[in-house]
């Protein structure tokens, strides 16, 4: 099976969409796998042909402001306007937000369903995943385990569907950890340590600029 | 200060809406705006101000002096168009890194204060049934995370008629 996975996280930086997708990706052994970054691709045409061919898209991305971010969106517009001669192709898309609840990322998923109308593609199923800055974090504890424990098991269910080409109700699932402690754990292992490593001391964080 | 955020060209805009928009703050397209990298520069490195210098890194600071925050923008599957999109993208130095709970979700804690309105005028000539449901819940999500309590939406199937929606900014 041709897989293509489109990661779009515009991050410079390792992404929490690079991670999943590497986690995917090992459930997806055996088959011909290509991952683009959709944000710093400017895609050739024989690129796109290698896209249009494939049986399966999947979209990896982070949740920006309750939906898709600029640049993937544009990717989307290009992609449309491209016309899209393969209607075979099922998209699958694993999207990621910095709140606890992956319920958060529905209405990108809508967003994602609506395109693939537009453009003629079957929809198979979203994985929208809570907590996504905490991931990379967490990477030396292995999937399906601890806090990952939610995450292996819906990446099994998402990759059996995309391998089967099953079209299934979408998952929406947020870590295996208290949210209180998860909200406490984000501001004083993430945040604050982010700001000192810049120099900046706590309360600077709230200044406003007048 | 009112705020007018939108996708149209200079053409259309001035042709259109000279005599709506009176000395609210335009944001439009000039060319140079670049995307949010993920970077988180605007929350710990320069709280409220985006790291990216291109003439759209201060939208924390315009929102926080925002009464009103109109937008005008093609609608593209339920979404904004990239333009629109992109500016929103860059609009999280409003907002603080830190979390509260919200109707039992969680959402980020605001840095300013102020209250703002937000008028959404959609236009295209094929926005389907399901990309204005889609719209509609994106925009009421858009509310929640911005603090917006009174905010109105509305679609048009041309910039013409969009006209007729836009009465003041």
């Amino acid at each position: 099976m041709k897989i293509c996975i489109m990661n779009g996280s515009p991050k410079t930086a390792e992404s929490t969409s690079d991670l999943l997708i590497e986690y995917l990706t090992s459930f997806l052994k055996g088959n011909e796998v290509v991952t683009y970054n959709v944000c710093k691709t400017d895609f050739s045409q024989a690129q796109f042909s290698q896209i249009q061919s494939s049986n399966v898209l999947i979209f990896a991305f982070p949740l920006y402001i309750d939906s898709v971010n600029s640049g993937l969106l544009r990717f989307l517009i290009e992609f449309e306007n491209r016309g899209f001669s393969n209607k075979n192709s099922t998209v699958y898309c694993m999207i990621n937000n910095g709140f606890y609840e992956g319920w958060q990322n529905h209405v990108a998923a809508e967003i994602m369903r609506n395109w693939c109308k537009a453009v003629g593609l079957n929809y198979g199923q979203t994985l929208g995943i809570g907590a996504g800055e905490m991931i990379p974090f967490l990477k030396d504890i292995p999937l399906g385990y601890g806090p990952y424990k939610n995450i292996g098991i819906a990446l099994e269910e998402l990759s059996h569907n995309i391998l089967c080409l099953n079209r299934e109700e979408d998952l929406y699932i947020s870590p295996n950890w208290p949210r209180f402690l998860w909200k406490i754990v984000s501001s004083y292992s993430f945040w604050y340590p982010k700001a000192k490593k810049n120099g900046l001391k706590r309360r600077r964080l709230n200044e406003t600029v007048d | 200060m009112n705020i007018l955020i939108h996708d149209l060209s200079n053409e259309h805009f001035c042709s259109l809406f000279s005599d709506v928009y009176n000395d609210a703050y335009i944001i439009s397209d000039i060319g140079t705006i670049r995307h949010c990298i993920g970077c988180f520069g605007c929350w710990i490195k320069t709280p409220g101000k985006c790291v990216l210098k291109d003439g759209y890194e201060n939208m924390g600071e315009l929102l926080s002096k925002s009464e009103k925050v109109t937008i005008i923008s093609r609608c593209f599957y339920g979404c904004y168009s990239p333009f629109v999109k992109n500016v929103l993208d860059r609009s999280i130095p409003w907002l603080l890194p830190f979390f509260k709970i919200k109707n039992n979700e969680t959402h980020h804690k605001r840095r300013y204060q102020n209250n703002m309105q937000l008028a959404v005028h959609f236009y295209g000539e094929n926005i389907t049934a399901e990309e204005k449901e889609t719209a509609k819940k994106m925009v009421k999500a858009n509310c929640i995370n911005f603090y917006v309590k009174n905010y109105e939406i509305t679609f048009s199937k041309s910039i013409n008629e969009l006209r007729g929606e836009v009465t003041a900014i």
